[in-house]
């Protein structure tokens, strides 16, 4: 039996912010929800099922959190689920989503991610609770570094994609990050982190929220609202550590966005995709990922950001919305490129609109790059390629 | 096989929780001697919530006091307090309906280690600690008789944001494979594990091997070269976070030995540069003097090859191994 189609139908988020005071964590995540169950013109009575995601336990020190969020979520008598993929998690609790609408079980799934960074420290929670902790930017270094050495792209490509994201990030109001001045030469001269990423090539830490309604055609139909089709997503593993692992091209990545194009008939994402919101929380990683998810050969992707392709005007946008380097509640980061992935498809993306953009991919990865989530959206159920 | 040490180890970290707009004058409410309670439609929630459990809505701050008397509608007994519970003698945990509220808190009552007092339906009134800071434990509560008056001077700011300490305490034996990986350590050897479906190599050896999904023990084990290659490398600038003892920028290097399929991950360096790094170069451990030997720090999860078994890394001089070489040992 083919699976159901499923659409997004309603999006909901939070301003993201270094540290949102005003609420408790249930509100922010209560903020987000009523947005998106809003958006679908929908009612919390029109809601089946709940998926929740969000990044360790260990980041806000709340075990369990999908119980006591139940009454913010509306969830009370109803089916809730959690998943739990690091970092890539709010991809892969939207994906979770989307396989309950399709296998026919819900009509109407409410999918959330969060993250109130703000009450943890993310690095404390990386580094086991001991000193000497190095964080993902200490993990990523060494990779991106080969990444580089391996490619021999030029060192301003990094700062490049970090000053495009803030960039974009202007246009999008939610974003935590809104640095007007940012340049070239303020990327290059802030403080070295984890050598080659400087400050500024990395990735903030945030408080927010994501959510989004899903339905199945019929209910996408009576909405009314504007549709963005799940045409195809797809989710792969590897050991984070093994004998031949390539760090710089995870095989389980690769595996990912071949699933992913199979599913839709893409043969050529670069041209038949019209833009991309990639997991990038450093800046290295929009060209490792160009060319880790196949949309550049092996050594191109940098070439792509240089020639500025991957720019809001360009001919393979990527991170219009500003991206993870610009707002990072972690939990819900991987939620947010599937739906700002949305929102380009949708129309609703406001001032960091791909003009007539109908097909796109939201992305994620997490742990040390061993979980892929990866989906793709169009404005019509059946794209012509 | 060697027992070293047994893991001990106390994860913790101080938690903040912001209040909101409900929770926050709650809290307040209780340092400054009252209990307040929340309007949900014609009923009054206490503790408050947000969010109307039974129509989903958003409850608008509506805080009226409740209690300071109330009746038990369930309780239970803790025979042994730890140094966590509200009281160092047995006591009860109780739901109470404070007068005023609809529903029942879930509270602490200090019979004075008597558990034949406590009963459903019996009487209690919260006390209030002389020491108070905006927390749920701020209050307390005993058998109504026994209650004492209290004059509470109330704060002065609200309470918006609080600090918890969140710890948990890991004690377990090293397994074994991991106690015999730091006795090696101790003897100036690296001991790792041969797969013997594939024949790769492993240091620290897991136990297992991952690909193969077979188990792995001490007959699998091999002693490896401590001379590798630098397969990876960064430098960290250390995040400072509670526990994090580093302050100065230090060299973190992945170390492929020979003889070895999987890098070494997180040898640090201190005496060499980030500039001076390479990957592909030759590096060869200088073993600390036997006594000065520790693995103390190693867990069953963390630690690979402390800083604490050598005194630094030094290049053997030997050309590099070119990066096509090490394509696939990239960690």
């Amino acid at each position: 039996m083919a699976p159901r189609p499923c659409a997004v139908l309603g999006i909901g988020q939070t301003k993201y912010k270094r540290r949102r005071d005003d609420v408790t964590l249930d509100g922010l995540v209560r903020e987000a929800t009523l947005g998106a169950v809003e958006d679908a013109g929908a009612s919390f009575d029109d809601i089946d099922a709940i998926v929740i995601g969000k990044a360790p336990d260990a980041l806000e020190g709340v075990m369990m959190p999908l119980l006591s969020l139940c009454d913010a979520l509306g969830a009370i008598g109803k089916p809730i689920h959690r998943v739990h993929t690091a970092g890539s998690v709010g991809a892969s609790t939207a994906i979770s989503a989307v396989n309950l609408v399709e296998s026919g079980m819900y009509d109407t799934v409410l999918t959330v991610a969060y993250e109130k960074q703000s009450e943890g420290n993310a690095t404390w929670a990386l580094s086991g609770g001991k000193s000497g902790g190095q964080g993902a930017g200490g993990t990523f270094a060494p990779w991106i570094r080969n990444y580089i050495a391996r490619s021999e792209a030029p060192e301003h490509i990094g700062w490049m994609v970090a000053v495009k994201d803030r960039l974009n990030a202007l246009k999008n109001p939610y974003a935590h990050l809104h640095l007007p001045d940012i340049s070239i030469e303020k990327v290059r001269e802030s403080p070295m982190l984890w050598d080659p990423l400087h400050f500024l090539e990395s990735c903030p830490s945030s408080d927010g929220a994501a959510a989004m309604v899903l339905g199945n055609d019929d209910i996408a139909r009576k909405s009314g609202r504007p549709p963005a089709w799940v045409i195809s997503h797809a989710k792969r593993t590897e050991f984070g550590q093994f004998p031949g692992r390539d760090t710089v091209r995870p095989q389980a990545g690769v595996e990912c966005s071949e699933a992913l194009y199979r599913k839709a008939g893409i043969t050529n994402p670069r041209e038949q995709i019209d833009c991309a919101e990639l997991y990038v929380p450093f800046s290295w990683y929009e060209p490792m990922w160009l060319e880790g998810h196949l949309i550049a050969e092996e050594g191109e992707g940098w070439k792509m950001t240089d020639a500025g392709d991957t720019e809001l005007g360009g001919s393979f946008p990527v991170n219009m919305s500003g991206g993870v380097l610009s707002s990072n509640p972690i939990g819900a980061s991987g939620m947010i490129r599937c739906l700002e992935a949305a929102n380009q498809v949708r129309g609703t993306a406001g001032e960091y609109q791909v003009p007539g953009a109908k097909i796109s991919i939201g992305h994620a990865y997490g742990g040390a790059a061993q979980y892929y989530a990866m989906w793709m959206v169009s404005s019509e159920l059946n794209p012509e390629l | 096989m060697p027992t070293l040490h047994d893991v001990d180890f106390i994860l913790e970290y101080p938690y903040t929780r912001t209040t909101g707009p409900v929770i926050g004058p709650f809290l307040t409410g209780l340092r400054d001697g009252r209990i307040l309670g929340q309007r949900c439609g014609a009923r009054v929630l206490c503790p408050p919530m947000e969010f109307d459990p039974d129509a989903f809505a958003t409850l608008a701050p509506d805080l009226v006091e409740v209690g300071p008397g109330g009746e038990v509608v369930n309780w239970t007994w803790v025979a042994e307090p730890s140094a966590k519970h509200p009281f160092d003698r047995p006591f009860g945990f109780a739901f109470i309906k404070l007068d005023g509220a609809d529903t029942a808190l879930v509270h602490a009552v200090d019979t004075g280690g008597d558990a034949a007092a406590m009963g459903v339906g019996m009487r209690v009134k919260a006390q209030f600690r002389d020491e108070r800071h905006g927390s749920i434990a701020d209050v307390y509560f005993v058998p109504e008789a026994d209650a004492a008056d209290q004059a509470i001077e109330p704060g002065e700011e609200p309470v918006t944001i609080t600090e918890h300490l969140i710890s948990l305490r890991i004690q377990e034996p090293l397994y074994p494979h991991r106690a015999r990986f730091a006795q090696g350590l101790l003897d100036g050897k690296i001991i790792g594990q041969r797969s013997p479906v594939t024949g790769k190599v492993y240091v620290p050896g897991r136990g297992y091997d991952n690909m193969s999904r077979v188990l792995m023990d001490e007959s699998d084990e091999v002693e490896v070269s401590d001379v590798g290659t630098v397969v990876a490398f960064t430098e960290l600038n250390p995040v400072q976070y509670y526990g994090q003892t580093e302050t100065e920028p230090y060299v973190r290097c992945s170390i492929l030995f020979d003889g070895t399929d999987q890098p070494v991950i997180g040898i640090d360096i201190r005496d060499m540069t980030v500039d001076e790094m390479r990957v592909g170069m030759r590096m060869r451990c200088i073993w600390r003097d036997p006594e000065e030997r520790s693995v103390a720090e190693i867990d069953n999860r963390y630690g690979n090859v402390p800083e604490t078994v050598y005194a630094r890394f030094e290049s053997t001089g030997e050309p590099d191994v070119p990066a096509e070489q090490i394509k696939e040992h990239s960690w």
